[in-house]
């Protein structure tokens, strides 16, 4: 089923998905907008990168904190 | 405690029943207007925000008072006090407690049947879902847990209560508005990520906290089980209203279709039944409940 797929999904990856997706969008919003770094092409990916990595380091620990 | 048999019959179950019934009957209009109010406040927020007529920071600090508003008018919807008993009114159950948990992102019927267990099996280790926020070694702790999310240990609690149907069901009748909640901010954060961080992510953050540790930890923290034991009187330097007046949380347990404004005079009325009970702190209980402290040092 589906839903319970996605579940199942959330379930093992969410840590990872939130920390891509929702830090990595406060990032990037982050950095184009108080740093020097603001007019730097691809800014984008250390920002997604930055908030990926954090995801899944929480993913293995099983723990954001 | 003393036995049952042990109370002298002026102070039997009957009568503090009865007492207790008596400030079970108002329309609990107050709540409904906390809870629908805190959630039209919130939503408002949002294009207030959008188009510039009210800063981000002032919009965060109004969400963050918003989310702490938000669980207790969903806690009387849990407890059927707006219905009473009226199954042409449970549809304001349900209103008020979906609407009003908006603003703290968690599902109504999770919340609600979470909750009826933490009543029937309070300070149980295995079947109360409250236990490890209630019994946690300090509030630090707690605010570390909650941010976390580690005490959230829902699909634990659908293998203890695997067998109860009714449990069962309504945890999966919570499934689509909990991936809603888990999506929602997802999306919004790609296209308003200061906004959806600081009118939604964190204020529901701070509301849980705030939730938890007034509404779960400090009434339980250190006591046992049975029904005049498992949640106790305090104090706190906070006046009673600040900290929703959690520190009459002893009264709710005992008796939870009492309406929560009316649990100062059910204090009052039923001291004497407390101390009867050997209730720990009832003989502290000031004659008339002030804002603040409940209870003399």
């Amino acid at each position: 089923m589906l839903i319970e797929k996605l579940l199942n999904h959330i379930s093992n990856w969410g840590k990872f998905w939130f920390g891509l997706i929702f830090l990595g969008s406060i990032f990037n919003a982050m950095l184009e907008k108080f740093t020097l770094l603001s007019g730097t092409p691809y800014i984008w990916v250390l920002a997604f990168g930055s908030g990926a990595l954090i995801g899944f380091v929480a993913r293995i620990r099983g723990a954001w904190l | 405690m003393r036995e049952s048999s042990e109370i002298a019959a002026e102070f039997s179950f009957e009568k503090e029943k009865a007492i207790a019934k008596s400030f079970s009957q108002r329309f609990q209009w107050e709540m409904i207007l906390i809870g629908l109010g805190q959630a039209a406040i919130w939503l408002s927020l949002w294009p207030l925000v959008l188009n510039g007529f009210l800063d981000l920071w002032a919009g965060f600090l109004i969400a963050s008072l918003c989310a702490c508003f938000a669980y207790l008018p969903s806690h009387e919807a849990q407890h059927g006090n707006y219905s009473r008993g009226n199954p042409k009114l449970r549809w304001l159950d349900d209103l008020v407690g979906h609407i009003t948990l908006v603003t703290l992102k968690f599902p109504y019927h999770i919340l609600r049947i979470t909750h009826m267990k933490h009543h029937a099996y309070t300070n149980d280790q295995e079947k109360d879902p409250d236990y490890l926020n209630a019994h946690n070694t300090s509030v630090p702790k707690v605010i570390k847990n909650v941010l976390d999310g580690s005490t959230l240990q829902f699909d634990k609690y659908l293998d203890v209560f695997a067998s109860d149907k009714a449990f069962v069901n309504s945890f999966h009748q919570a499934i689509p508005i909990a991936l809603f909640y888990k999506l929602a901010p997802l999306v919004l954060v790609i296209i308003f990520p200061f906004e959806t961080l600081l009118l939604w992510w964190l204020p529901a953050k701070i509301g849980s906290v705030y939730t938890t540790v007034f509404f779960s930890y400090f009434p339980h923290i250190g006591t046992s089980t049975g029904r005049y034991m498992n949640t106790r009187f305090w104090s706190h330097w906070m006046p009673r209203y600040i900290n929703h007046s959690m520190q009459l949380h002893f009264i709710h347990h005992l008796h939870p279709s009492i309406g929560h404004f009316d649990e100062p005079k059910a204090v009052e009325a039923l001291k004497t039944f407390l101390i009867a009970r050997n209730v720990p702190g009832a003989d502290q209980i000031p004659e008339k409940v002030s804002y603040n402290p409940l209870i003399k040092f």
